[in-house]
């Protein structure tokens, strides 16, 4: 496991969300390091439906973190014995749903994980997995887009959209207010895996891919070996804090994403793609919304990772397996 | 799942790649001979694209010899490699001022000049695309910086769209510059290279300005004829200014020292135009 000098490494780390695709390739890739003392796999579903490896180190508690009492009762009970001192939270509601119960998962969870964390007795650090969603894409901004990027706070954004927002806010808010809690922000680009909650994916999957007639914007897609990668550096840069936008190794038009997934690539007027789209989603339970994707499906919108490479160490590494060029 | 129609797509689009580069070998070659800083997939973050540009250059070449039949002087002040700005007075109702410099650069410079666009151009359908595909960027100042730091050749026009829009009357009469560019330089220590281009501001006299503001475009230009008229174009490059010498990039932030850097481009530029002007014999000579 390589770490930098004068990065603290941790002695054990919580997963939220481990029943994720991502939070069960972070348990992996952590259980490699033989100095880790625990990991603390956390998820909704019972052990038995949930992909993780064996291993004497590994504790998994089903724990609906809805709820503030289990989440408490988790802190300060299996993750102090553990001795954790670092906790993962790649937990956001995956589905395209609304309501409050979802926001209470997106926002309210991660509040009580930051006021919990303050006086716990053993963690000092969170890693939050937001995305790069959070950014506003409009014209009149930049193409490359840097942490100081404005953030979409419209009101009229998708509940998908502000909760992701409001998530990241929160946990750039206590960056540096809570006394002993180091917190770090991964700003992850799109994750093109599926079960992830990826809008792209989910579009992608259609055999026809409609787009607006007269745009092909430039995107920016992560691979689940990248966004692992970055969350293990984030782990393990103890002593580092701040915001960090992971970019991926892809950065490709939107009509060579559809072609390069194998799809049929339609452009439409471009006022016709919500009401399809939305038709799609209420007939098939899709979960592509036009809504949320509509600024970065005209206008370009590419990470900038220059600071997750300085202060983390990470680079791109892996391309996506695009199923065309798959043989 | 049908996938036929897709790879039937697929299979299209590779043929109609392999023949545009077969029918643009010249151009494309010239286009590829460029570096540019591939994100991985034959394009760069802002979309540009060899063989997209070298269709613009096919296309604009005839126009630049034949029908403008460019004159341009100076040229060697362009650095052959490494950040500079280009700074030029905007006219003409359709932006052929911007093409003929492009084409000059790309063929007597070989080097790729990131046009610069007004914000309302990337919500434009088709133009934005082809646009970008030719190394058109948004003139935000992090798109810029992001370029000058990767040691690109930037093309702006500081009076931006009250300079393409002028009234004929006030032809060769630069607008008030916007000073972006200027902060720009001093901050990033870079050099700007006036531009004084003659020969614009009568290809296409405006008649009028129709307020129409479709996809945020700032009017519709009613022009006196339906294509530019076969003026003679003069590019003159100026020796490069070095606006931030004596200064600290943190000098940047004072609005009186940038409005000083900008207006002395403008001088620049306005003595560019006005030497094109006396040295040319006439408006198609």
């Amino acid at each position: 496991m390589s770490a930098r000098s004068g990065w603290r490494a941790p002695r054990g780390v919580l997963v939220l969300g481990a029943s994720t695709p991502l939070g069960g390739e972070l348990c992996r890739t952590l259980l490699k390091d033989r100095s880790l003392g625990a990991v603390l796999a956390v998820g909704r579903e019972p052990r038995e439906q949930v992909r993780l490896p064996e291993d004497a180190r590994l504790t998994y508690q089903r724990v609906d973190i809805t709820h503030a009492r289990p989440v408490h009762d988790m802190l300060f009970g299996a993750a102090r014995d553990l001795g954790v001192d670092v906790v993962v939270h790649l937990a956001l509601h995956r589905a395209n749903d609304f309501g409050a119960p979802v926001h209470v998962q997106n926002v309210e969870s991660l509040r009580w994980l930051l006021s919990l964390s303050d006086r716990h007795p053993t963690l000092r650090r969170l890693v939050f997995r937001s995305h790069a969603e959070v950014y506003r894409v409009e014209r009149g901004l930049p193409s490359v887009i840097t942490e100081d990027h404005p953030l979409e706070l419209s009101p009229d954004a998708p509940q998908w959209v502000r909760d992701r927002v409001e998530a990241d806010l929160l946990a750039c808010a206590q960056m540096g207010m809570a006394a002993g809690l180091e917190i770090a922000v991964l700003r992850c680009a799109e994750l093109l895996a599926p079960d992830e909650g990826s809008q792209l994916h989910d579009y992608l999957s259609a055999p026809v891919c409609l787009r607006s007639a007269g745009f092909d914007p430039m995107l920016n897609v992560l691979t689940l070996e990248d966004a692992t990668e970055a969350l293990r550096l984030a782990v393990y840069a103890g002593g580092t804090q701040g915001t960090f936008n992971i970019p991926g190794a892809d950065t490709l038009p939107l009509s060579a994403c559809i072609r390069l997934s194998g799809r049929l690539d339609v452009p439409v007027p471009g006022p016709l793609l919500a009401p399809i789209y939305e038709a799609r989603r209420r007939l098939r339970g899709a979960q592509f919304s036009y809504r949320i994707n509509r600024g970065r499906f005209h206008l370009a919108a590419v990470l900038d990772g220059t600071s997750a490479r300085r202060e983390l160490g990470y680079e791109p590494r892996h391309r996506v397996d695009w199923p065309s060029t798959r043989r | 799942m049908n996938a036929q129609p897709a790879v039937l797509q697929s299979l299209l689009g590779r043929a109609r790649r392999q023949l545009a580069s077969r029918l643009l070998a010249e151009p494309l070659e010239h286009m590829r001979s460029i570096p540019f800083r591939d994100a991985g997939h034959g394009y760069d973050v802002f979309g540009y694209e060899p063989l997209h540009a070298a269709l613009a250059l096919a296309a604009l070449e005839p126009v630049y010899r034949h029908w403008f039949r460019v004159r341009s002087y100076g040229v060697e002040h362009v650095p052959a490699r490494g950040p500079a700005l280009l700074a030029g007075n905007h006219s003409g109702t359709l932006p052929f001022d911007g093409m003929m410099v492009w084409t000059d650069i790309v063929l007597r410079r070989r080097r790729l000049p990131r046009m610069v666009a007004d914000h309302f151009v990337s919500g434009m359908p088709f133009v934005s695309t082809l646009y970008a595909r030719g190394g058109v960027v948004g003139g935000t100042a992090g798109n810029l910086r992001v370029l000058l730091d990767a040691g690109e050749l930037l093309m702006i026009f500081p009076e931006g769209v009250p300079g393409i829009s002028k009234p004929f009357r006030e032809r060769y009469q630069l607008k008030e510059f916007r000073v972006g560019h200027a902060e720009l330089a001093i901050r990033q220590r870079t050099p700007v290279i006036p531009v004084g281009i003659v020969g614009a501001e009568e290809q296409m006299p405006q008649l009028a300005r129709v307020p129409v503001h479709a996809f945020g475009v700032p009017y519709l230009p009613l022009p006196l004829t339906p294509v530019p008229l076969p003026v003679r174009y003069h590019l003159h490059y100026g020796e490069p200014l070095h606006l931030h010498e004596g200064l600290r990039p943190e000098d940047a932030d004072d609005p009186q020292v940038v409005q000083r850097a900008a207006e002395r481009v403008r001088r620049a530029v306005q003595a560019l135009v006005d030497k094109g002007l006396r040295l040319r014999k006439g408006v198609f000579r």
